[in-house]
């Protein structure tokens, strides 16, 4: 579903190109889940952006369910983020002006596949039913991560990226927030590629990666 | 809080987006209502009412009720040189002088002069808004006078046209007529009596005129007319009758003139000869209530001997058929060398039109048949060209025709009019 | 909708078989403007700016619009390509002239022109005019074809008795009558009947010329005979074309009045504009986030664009449509006004209610929408270049503030120079010199207000590094400089606005105080006769030779006035000439501005021996200098004379040229005119009383029925003051509104930020500083900001109060003004300033204080 073949990318900065990543191949299957590890500044985030279509790659090829998504026009691979995929952040990025029901129903309903009981089962899954009118800013940050997980999951995507759900939380709503993701994800049946730096929470996923200086390590067998 | 009322309590329930909402629309709501107010109370422009339509009153109002003024009655003898002059308690009278001549390589050209008084009240009306005494004020006038000129050769047709008030008595103003010496004029356009003074006890003031216009920077004229016979008065002894009730006018003509002179037509200059027609007529009512317009003819036919013939169209009472000839008045007058004219009724003479042309927008009938049974005339008379109709304030045809006889053979010229289509 | 018992949600469920796009923009745009639902105070702030920006620009745009409608129209009712005959000899045109132009085959026309005063005591000016010669187009849309019959447009119908009175709606509406009805003049005369005529120009009534000359007294005396254009060159030898240029048309004249007015709309609107460029701003700060929240979800950033743009187009019609309706109502308002001063100043007819061409509405809506557009470009452009991976990253660095401080201070050093080129080198020629005044101007406000937040923060940088010491008191106020400076990128196009409409106000007030310092000495001045007596014409002589022997009377000044042209090397122009008794009683006080060697006394005897004064409008319009000759067109051959000074004449839109009343009367054949009457001093109240009433009834040795009319200077003064005040209500009003919206735009501004102003107060509230010294510390640092402000708009204030009276007036009326200074307005200025801006404060500040200790906690929770 998600193969990456030969990735490269670099930025220029004033002390002359940085090399991010120097030629990585990765591929997952649909309903598989990965976790991409690494240490900081070592490639995972800007993978994870590339997998989104937010960025373009120097060089190498990147399809989605078949889509070439490097060889794609912006709007195109909006389209695709719009309806295949689905985004989770370490800062929650919700509309603040948007009540947390309308939050959730936001990313299905800009790919017009919104359907009102698979959002209703969301938000009482996330528990998040008795909050349906409050704004993001009256909820925890616990809650704020699950709406965000809700968001991502109310359009049914294939694949859900997630860069570090649970950076921003303690330990506790750590737990529950992961606990709901990875549950709704085996529901409804998406891969998942999950960007993290805790060994604890990738050992819960079915594969593990790990990127250093741009390449790929040998996957661990599980 | 218990006092606040209920639709407040009823608002300030409603979540903060709906509130806004509300306001908004309330906002809306007041500012169509000012606009719209605005709008209505906005003066509207063009709010004039219509004048009231006049009523018809036939070609040119000249059938309109003519109270306060003189009305033409059977009777009344001719005075010359008086008569030349104006007449202004009539409401109408005319100066009508048209000519048929042939340039240097005898190609037929039609001149027309014409000067029209027009009362707009009668005689006895205050002039104005002041009677204030002793201010002499040479505006004040009840007189229109409209002067229309115009030459015409083939497909070309100039016409142009002068308006005036009337001048104050006992002052000369742009426009007038005087009867003796003879002098008719509406600015630089003039027919001047030339009968030297030595003549003029003897000779008609009327026998010897000068005729000049200036229609455009290309275009005038200049004619000397000489009279080769009398002043001819139509109907009874000048009164000349124009509908079955007796509504008439004063006519009389002088058909005899020789024309010479110079006509300059697009900038080219042409000595001319051949004859001219002058025509007086006043009156105050020339129309019945119901008639729309006439057809008029002055001819010059070959023998010498001058015809004129008008039909005046409409006024009977059968409105459902309207070929009916009772429904027209016919009149005519037939005029032989020597100047001796025989009056020719309704039932003496017909008129007929035989082909119409369309011009300017209007179908004309420019082929006719002139017949008196009682004198053995049947003519055919057929435009020369039927692009003549007259450009001017008050619209009409006015064109040179040929005359024909029954064999086809040419029998002579004259001048067609034809008012009210 | 989630579940059935919930409220309709804002954002309405999708029918599944709609196009996906449309159904992703109408997602996306309803949550970029839930935006507004959480911030109804930049909604507002918006609204606001745009309203008002458009109100005051549209108000001014209908009373220009309106005008010109009326000059339009008044240029329409005799066409200027008409041209104009006189007799060479000089006497008056009269009916004989008329007949005999017309025999001679010239296509002549006689007008008459005057002024008749109803019973009710209103005044309205008469044309009469003579339908049937009047060539074709002559009169608007050729009046003489009788073709339309449906207005009354039949030539006849002025002609046909009772006749017509033709007038503009605008007139009849003035006058209380209907169609039909015939109004009744002082003098006991009927008019003819009313007929309404949209083509007429205000105030004037079109009549038959034997109904006008009835009205106006004039017998066979006409006032002009008029000429179809293109009518051949040769006139008969008695007679001779006008010049053309006799008569600038009313729309020539008042061009620089509208352009005053128009300069004020632009400077309100770009006062309203600066608060729609705060708040959009704002709003796309504030809303960054949510717009790489929107393009990570998926919408493409194309997409984003055009909807912002069209939320710019939506907002612009919900602001501006309103604001024209606003516009229309303080047009409606100023309008009598500006027709009075108009009327006052130029003789121009204008309507005293809105006429508006189609093109007012389009025009209006697209300078705004423009104006928006030109905000809203900005960001637009920031949306179309955003970075969407540095999702959540800070919004702007302090590096990016200070280069944009750069480059404003580069900015405005460039709109200075500009400024200071426009004023050090002259515009190229061709280029009017008001609207090189106005670039000037302009350049120099738009610099001042570029320079101002550089300025600010420059000053709060120093202030901080002077505060030494480290007592409670300093810390409080160093927290106070440093968060002013955080506030500064906020409110500086608030500060920008204040600093303009200060300036403005200061620049306006100081010209026109320092104009009605100077008008009223020069009035005083001028009038130094106590009665002013204008005898009928024909009993002028008779009038003269009974005044002189009377002993109440000291001194007798003869006043006339003619019409000629004054000929020069690059052709002739029209000029007025008046003649003056030098009696030393007026010569004495006479203002000059310039003579010949600065010695007066010498100015007048050469005056007196036949040389010439001439008024500054003729001096600036001519270059003519004392010393200099000048020739004028007389009816016995050219006229040279000297010019002995030059002499100011303030509220003349024409060129003078001052003669003896001896001079006029013998080379120029003036009719007579008025005299001055200076009283004996001393003399009794009653003496006084009996001569004024002797002085308004006719003279019964001279058997004419008319009586002279009798004006006190007192009166003169009093007209001539109210039509200064008049002239002047309408740019008082308008910079007082912009100091409105300058308020209005530190409020809005102050509201928009009043949420972050919380939580930056917060945890200074937590740190134990009581709420009293908090908004004592917020309305300080706002009030001191506005006195910093004001204190910067007092040079830039007297700058423009001295382009206005030295470059700006010369170029639109003619006259310089010396430069006044009124400290007084200064310190109201700053008084105002602090004033705008803590009234301004109010209300966040109140918010502040009133806001529960719950309210300040949640800042501390919720981040």
């Amino acid at each position: 579903m998600l193969e990456m073949r030969d990735i490269r990318k670099a930025y220029a900065t004033p002390q002359g190109p940085l090399s991010v990543l120097e030629g990585v191949d990765l591929s997952l299957a649909a309903g598989a889940s990965l976790a991409l590890m690494g240490e900081s500044g070592s490639g995972k985030s800007t993978l994870l952006h590339l997998a989104a279509g937010l960025d373009t790659p120097d060089s190498g090829e990147i399809s989605l369910d078949g889509q070439r998504l490097s060889a794609a026009s912006e709007p195109a691979r909006a389209g695709l983020r719009r309806t295949r995929l689905g985004l989770v952040f370490q800062q929650f990025h919700l509309v603040p002006s948007l009540s947390v029901a309308d939050n959730l129903t936001l990313q299905a309903r800009l790919a017009g596949r919104e359907t009102p009981d698979w959002s209703g089962e969301l938000l009482t899954r996330l528990g998040l039913a008795e909050m349906a009118d409050r704004y993001p800013e009256q909820l925890s940050g616990g809650q704020q991560q699950r709406l965000a997980i809700g968001r991502a999951l109310a359009g049914r995507p294939a694949l859900l990226l997630a860069d570090e759900p649970t950076g921003n939380l303690d330990e506790a709503s750590a737990e529950t927030v992961l606990t709901l993701l990875l549950e709704l994800v085996r529901d409804s049946g998406c891969a998942l590629l999950m960007v993290t730096h805790s060994t604890r929470v990738a050992s819960r996923l079915e594969r593990r990666l790990t990127l250093s200086h741009g390449r790929l390590l040998a996957e661990e067998a599980r | 809080m218990n006092r606040r009322s209920t639709i407040r309590r009823l608002f300030t329930r409603l979540p903060r987006w709906k509130r806004m909402l509300l306001a908004g629309l309330m906002l809306a709501l007041v500012l169509g209502l000012v606009l719209s107010l605005a709008l209505l109370a906005w003066p509207t422009r063009h709010s004039t009412p219509p004048a009231a339509q006049a009523s018809n009153g036939g070609f040119a109002g000249l059938g309109r009720a003519a109270e306060g003024f003189t009305q033409a009655r059977p009777g009344q003898v001719l005075r010359f040189p008086e008569d030349h002059g104006a007449h202004p308690g009539f409401r109408t009278e005319w100066w009508y002088l048209t000519a048929n001549l042939h340039d240097e390589q005898g190609r037929p050209l039609g001149v027309q002069w014409t000067l029209f008084r027009q009362a707009l009240a009668p005689p006895l009306a205050p002039r104005g808004t002041s009677e204030a005494a002793g201010m002499t004020n040479p505006w004040a006038s009840n007189q229109l006078w409209m002067a229309h000129a115009a030459v015409s050769q083939g497909e070309e047709h100039v016409v142009a046209e002068r308006l005036s008030r009337g001048s104050p008595d006992g002052l000369a103003g742009p426009a007038g007529v005087r009867a003796a010496p003879f002098a008719a004029w509406v600015d630089d356009w003039q027919l001047t009596g030339t009968v030297p003074s030595a003549l003029s006890s003897t000779a008609d003031a009327l026998s010897q005129l000068s005729v000049s216009a200036t229609l455009d920077e290309a275009t005038r004229y200049r004619l000397t007319l000489t009279a080769k016979g009398p002043l001819v008065a139509h109907g009874e002894a000048g009164f000349s009758q124009k509908a079955a009730d007796g509504q008439g006018s004063f006519y009389y003509s002088q058909p005899f003139y020789q024309a010479e002179g110079e006509v300059t037509l697009n900038g080219e200059t042409h000595r001319v000869s051949g004859r001219a027609w002058l025509d007086r007529e006043w009156s105050s009512q020339l129309l019945g209530e119901a008639q729309q317009g006439w057809d008029w003819l002055s001819l010059h036919l070959a023998d010498g001997s001058k015809l004129m013939a008008f039909r005046l169209r409409g006024g009977a009472a059968d409105e459902g058929n309207a070929q009916d000839d009772s429904a027209d008045y016919l009149s005519g007058s037939l005029i032989s060398t020597d100047g001796i004219l025989t009056p020719l009724g309704p039932t003496e003479l017909s008129l007929t039109p035989l082909a119409e042309s369309s011009v300017a927008g209007r179908r004309l009938p420019t082929r006719w048949r002139l017949e008196v049974p009682g004198q053995g005339l049947d003519l055919t008379i057929a435009a020369r060209n039927p692009n003549r109709w007259m450009t001017t304030q008050v619209p009409y045809w006015e064109g040179a025709v040929t005359v024909a006889g029954p064999d086809g053979r040419p029998r002579g010229e004259g001048y067609l009019e034809m008012t009210g289509y | 909708m989630i579940t059935g018992r919930r409220s309709p949600r804002l954002v309405s469920r999708m029918a599944p078989h709609l196009v996906p796009h449309l159904a992703m923009a109408r997602t996306a745009l309803i949550t970029l403007l839930s935006h507004y639902r959480r911030h109804p105070g930049q909604l507002a702030m918006l609204l606001v700016g745009l309203w008002v920006a458009s109100a005051l620009w549209s108000g001014v745009q209908a009373i220009n619009a309106s005008a010109r409608d009326s000059y339009a129209r008044a240029e329409a009712l005799l066409s200027p390509r008409l041209e104009r005959l006189e007799r060479r000899d000089g006497a008056p045109l009269g009916y004989a002239d008329f007949t005999t132009l017309r025999r001679a085959g010239l296509p002549v026309s006689p007008l008459i022109e005057g002024t008749i005063e109803l019973n009710d005591g209103q005044r309205l000016n008469v044309l009469g005019i003579e339908p049937l010669s009047l060539p074709a187009g002559g009169i608007g849309e050729d009046r003489r074809t009788g073709n339309g019959g449906e207005d009354g447009a039949n030539p006849l119908g002025l002609l046909q008795p009772p006749g017509q009175t033709r007038l503009a709606p605008e007139t009849l509406a003035t006058l209380n009558f209907s169609p039909g009805e015939r109004p009744i003049t002082a003098g006991g005369e009927r008019l003819p009947p009313l007929v309404i005529d949209a083509q007429l120009p205000p105030g004037t009534l079109l009549v038959d010329i034997a109904r006008a000359a009835e009205l106006l007294k004039r017998g066979p005396r006409i006032d002009t005979l008029l000429l179809a254009p293109g009518t051949p060159a040769a006139l008969p030898a008695a007679y001779r074309r006008t010049p053309a240029a006799q008569g600038l048309s009313p729309g020539q004249l008042t061009e620089s009045f509208h352009l005053n007015l128009t300069a004020m709309g632009l400077l309100a609107l770009v006062v309203g504009l600066l608060i729609v460029h705060a708040a959009l701003g704002l709003a796309l700060e504030q809303r960054l986030g949510l717009l790489r929240t929107l393009r990570a979800l998926g919408v493409p950033g194309r997409t984003l664009v055009a909807l912002l743009a069209v939320e710019l187009v939506l907002l612009g019609l919900a602001g501006t449509l309103p604001g024209i309706l606003a516009g229309l109502w303080l047009a409606n308002i100023l309008l009598p006004d500006v027709a009075a001063s108009l009327e006052a100043l130029f003789s121009a007819s204008v309507g005293a209610s809105l006429s508006l061409p189609w093109h007012f509405w389009a025009g209006s809506l697209a300078i705004t929408l423009g104006g928006l557009a030109t905000a809203g470009l900005g960001m637009l452009w920031r949306t179309a270049r955003l970075d969407i991976l540095a999702l959540g990253h800070a919004l702007s660095s302090h590096a990016d503030s200070r280069r944009r401080q750069r480059r404003q201070a580069g900015l405005a050093t460039l709109a200075w120079v500009f400024a200071l080129g426009l004023w050090a080198w002259p515009a190229p020629s061709g280029t009017p010199s008001l609207i090189a005044g106005f670039a000037m101007v302009a350049l120099a406000l738009a610099g001042s207000a570029l320079a101002l937040p550089v300025l600010l923060g420059a000053a709060l940088e120093g202030l901080k590094r002077c505060l030494g010491g480290n007592s409670p008191r300093t810390a409080l106020i160093r927290w106070a400089l440093a968060d002013l400076q955080l506030q500064l990128p906020r409110l500086q196009l608030a500060m920008m606005a204040l600093l303009l409409a200060l300036a403005t106000n200061l620049g306006v007030t100081g010209m026109v105080g320092g104009f009605r310092l100077t008008f009223l000495d020069w009035l005083d001045q001028r009038l130094v006769a106590d009665l002013y007596l204008r005898p009928p014409p024909a009993a002028y002589d008779s009038w003269r030779d009974w005044l002189e022997t009377r002993p109440e009377i000291a001194t007798l000044l003869e006043r006339r006035e003619t019409d000629t042209r004054l000929i020069g090397a690059e052709g002739e122009r029209p000029v007025a000439l008046q003649g003056i008794s030098a009696d030393p009683a007026l010569t004495a006080s006479w203002p000059l501005l310039a003579t010949l060697n600065a010695d007066r006394a010498a100015a007048w005897q050469s005056l007196r021996e036949g040389a010439a004064l001439i008024n500054e409008q003729l001096a600036i319009a001519t270059g003519l200098a004392p010393g200099d000759m000048l020739t004028l067109a007389s009816p016995s051959g050219p006229f040279t004379a000297q010019v002995a000074g030059i002499y100011p004449d303030y509220g003349n839109p024409r060129g003078e040229v001052t003669l003896t009343v001896e001079r006029l009367i013998q080379r120029f054949a003036a009719k007579p005119g008025s005299m001055g009457l200076v009283l004996t001093p001393g003399l009794a109240a009653a003496d006084e009383a009996a001569l004024r009433q002797r002085l308004t009834r006719p003279l019964p040795a001279s058997g004419e029925a008319l009586a002279p009319s009798l004006v006190d200077q007192r009166s003169v003064h009093r007209q001539a003051r109210q039509v200064f005040e008049r002239t002047f209500a309408v740019t008082r009003a308008l910079t007082g509104l912009t100091l409105g919206v300058a308020a209005l735009a530190l409020f809005t501004g102050l509201l928009a930020q009043a949420r972050e102003r919380r939580a930056r107060l917060a945890p200074l509230w937590a740190l134990g500083l009581g709420r009293t010294t908090l908004l004592g510390v917020t309305l300080a640092q706002l009030g001191g900001l506005a006195l910093a402000t004001a204190l910067l708009a007092l040079p830039l204030g007297v700058a423009l109060n001295w382009a206005l009276v030295a470059e700006i007036n010369v170029a639109a009326f003619g006259w310089r003004l010396p430069l006044h200074v009124f400290p007084a307005a200064w310190v109201q200025a700053l008084g105002l300033a602090v004033l705008v801006a803590l009234l301004a404060a109010a209300l966040p500040a109140w918010r502040l204080w009133r806001a529960p200790p719950r309210q300040l906690l949640e800042e501390f929770s919720a981040s």
